[in-house]
């Protein structure tokens, strides 16, 4: 899987490039308008971050651009701008997503999962993994063929993991992918630790190993 | 500063006083014009008289025995006028005198003023001395009457000016109480120069043109520091971005222990907090600039509970019992957004500042939302609205919340309400009806 990330911030591109390559990913980096032209007339990749203000550049039209080409790269906008309009103009012209910056890593890993899972041609909507499947229409969960039910926050939180094997995720990203703009308004983060803990109880019970570990109270981790 | 009057009546004071002054002392100015000019008509009258007397006399052949017997009648019946013999050497020059005495037809004192003449007349070569006297008007009498006079005179003139002063109060001061309700209404936020109404009075256009002056300076500096705030705040994201990014790097180093792990959690909760305020800072200046122009019709129950649902876990955690109380479902004009966050804040706000199982109740009626909360003491309503005033102890909150649901409120002119009842906060918004 390629992902080219277009951000003209050194360090941040270097650390989602870092965060990603974990799991099968191949990550390069466009740091200028033009380098960005450059590589997406050259090679093809499966999705492509974009950040909107670039040297040389208004990202906009780079995505512009890869709609006419009739390209099938999945495109994640990450702007900092955070402008409505932006949001709106960008979803419109053909963006599958849009993160305003600053973002949880895990956030963007767990859109970039499914992004490129919706624009896979065989896509299924089946994730699995070992004893564990996960159907994502019906938004059913089963371990060994064994149905499990979970809430819609536990459903989420379990596809969260997922997106980011062996990583990681801090509360306040579990917080934020539960309520979106609202959790960093409010400061306790304490009722993630209730909803991970019911999952992994459910998950346990139905025979799943404990693939979910609590690092230290302060976050988790999905280890595969 | 000492009391206040208007700036007309400073002058219409002092022209009273003035008036005033003028004519008291023009009583007696007039009265002696007035005296002076009665006592040379009576002594011309005098003098006509004497004349007229000494031609009589002159013409009329009267024999000398009978003129004894007729003097003696004409004095009697010439009251005004004396004819007395007198020798010869007692003839002098005419004089002319004032004097007051007795008259027995005034019965109300008595006593009248004359002026008199004293002449000498020759009747058959002897001289004979004429003394002819005329009522003047006395001088208190004429003095009263013209202070009466001066007063009505100047009663009116107080009263026009009273009348006038008015009238032009109202005429002239017309365009410049306009401008003064003009500028009570302003409000630099909405970076429009006023449009005054012309008037034909040079100061008022003077006014005027300075006034727009100083407004398109304001303006302008308004709009620098707008600029300023939102370009700094657009500044301060991608570090923002690279600090976040790099707590979530370090959290993945396999070596961590508890200490550093902790450690990185509660660098995470100031970073957020910086995040939310810049963020929130950066929504004002777009509210202000008047962007989320799009319109829509919202249903505000849909909101409610998708946001109620968003929200459900931080209202268990805090064992908040909810009542949500929706008579009917109607529909408001407004940015889908804006109309988000506002209900968002103030939801937010209604669990941030609740007690631990305190009460939440959303009233959702006839175009208004309304939350009420538990709480303890009442919240100074001079500064909720207000950027960046915390008015309670909660640490966490970034002061922006209820500032930006006022801005929101403004710029759809919806009305904002806090009250604080049976140990409840009510806020509570109220829409326009359409």
């Amino acid at each position: 899987m390629k992902i080219l990330i277009i951000e003209d911030e050194k360090e941040l591109a270097k650390d989602i490039a870092d965060y990603l390559s974990g799991e099968n990913y191949l990550c390069e980096v466009a740091k200028t308008f033009a380098e960005a032209i450059d590589k997406i007339n050259s090679f093809t990749y499966d999705c492509v971050l974009l950040d909107l203000m670039l040297p040389g550049g208004d990202g906009l039209s780079i995505l512009e651009m890869l709609k006419k080409q009739h390209k099938h790269e999945g495109v994640i906008i990450i702007s900092a701008k955070n402008a409505i309009e932006d949001k709106i103009k960008g979803l419109q012209i053909g963006a599958d997503d849009y993160l305003s910056k600053p973002f949880h890593h895990a956030e963007l890993a767990a859109r970039v999962h499914s992004v490129i899972r919706r624009k896979q041609f065989d896509s299924s909507n089946l994730i699995q993994h070992k004893e564990l499947s996960v159907e994502l229409l019906s938004k059913t969960v089963s371990v060994y063929q064994k149905q499990v039910t979970l809430t819609k926050k536990e459903f989420d939180l379990l596809l969260l993991f997922l997106g980011n094997k062996n990583r990681v995720i801090s509360k306040s990203a579990l917080a934020e992918h539960l309520s979106g703009d609202m959790a960093d308004m409010l400061d306790s983060h304490d009722f993630v630790y209730a909803h991970v803990k019911n999952l992994k109880k459910k998950l346990t019970e139905a025979g799943c190993n404990p693939y979910l570990k609590t690092i230290y109270g302060t976050g988790y981790k999905w280890e595969a | 500063m000492g009391s206040m009057s208007k700036l007309l009546n400073k002058p219409f004071k002092a022209f009273t006083l003035y008036a005033l002054i003028i004519l008291i002392a023009s009583i007696p100015v007039y009265y002696w014009a007035v005296d002076f000019i009665w006592l040379q008509e009576l002594e011309e009258h005098n003098d006509i008289i004497k004349q007229n007397i000494k031609k009589q006399f002159e013409q009329t052949q009267i024999e000398e025995n009978k003129l004894k017997d007729l003097l003696e009648i004409w004095n009697q019946l010439q009251p005004n006028a004396q004819l007395t013999a007198v020798k010869g050497s007692e003839v002098r020059a005419d004089f002319v005198y004032t004097t007051i005495k007795k008259n027995e037809y005034d019965k109300e004192d008595g006593m009248d003023r004359f002026h008199g003449l004293t002449s000498y007349i020759f009747i058959n070569g002897k001289p004979y001395q004429l003394l002819v006297e005329t009522n003047v008007e006395e001088a208190d009498e004429t003095l009263f009457v013209i202070a009466v006079i001066t007063f009505l005179f100047f009663c009116l003139l107080v009263g026009g000016f009273i009348i006038l002063n008015r009238r032009i109060a109202h005429k002239i001061w017309k365009p410049f109480d306009d401008t003064l309700n003009q500028l009570k209404a302003y409000e630099l936020s909405t970076q429009k120069n006023i449009q005054f109404q012309e008037s034909n009075i040079e100061e008022f256009e003077e006014l005027h043109g300075v006034l727009n002056k100083l407004i398109e300076r304001n303006i302008n500096t308004f709009k620098q520091q707008k600029t300023f705030i939102e370009n700094a705040s657009h500044e301060l994201q991608t570090p923002l971005a690279v600090l976040t990014s790099k707590l979530d790097m370090l959290l993945q180093h396999e070596d961590l222990n508890e200490n550093q792990s902790n450690l990185i959690a509660s660098i995470r909760l100031p970073l957020s907090r910086i995040s939310r305020i810049n963020k929130n800072i950066l929504l004002l200046a777009k509210i202000e600039n008047e962007q989320f122009a799009e319109n829509n019709s919202i249903d505000l129950g849909l909101i409610l509970e998708e946001s109620l649902d968003l929200l459900e876990h931080y209202i268990q955690e805090k064992d908040i019992s909810i009542e949500v109380n929706r008579k009917d479902s109607f529909l408001i004009q407004g940015n889908i957004t804006l109309v988000e966050i506002l209900l968002n804040n103030l939801l937010i706000n209604a669990i941030h500042h609740n007690t631990k199982q305190g009460k939440l109740i959303i009233n959702l009626e006839a175009n208004q939302l309304s939350f009420s909360n538990s709480g303890i003491d009442a919240l100074d309503i001079g500064r909720i609205f207000k950027r960046f005033e915390v008015s309670s102890s909660q640490i966490s909150s970034s002061g922006l919340g209820l500032a930006i649901v006022t801005e929101i409120c403004k710029r759809y002119h919806w009305q904002i309400d806090y009250a604080f009842e049976d140990s409840l906060h009510h806020f509570s918004v109220k829409f326009q009806k359409f």
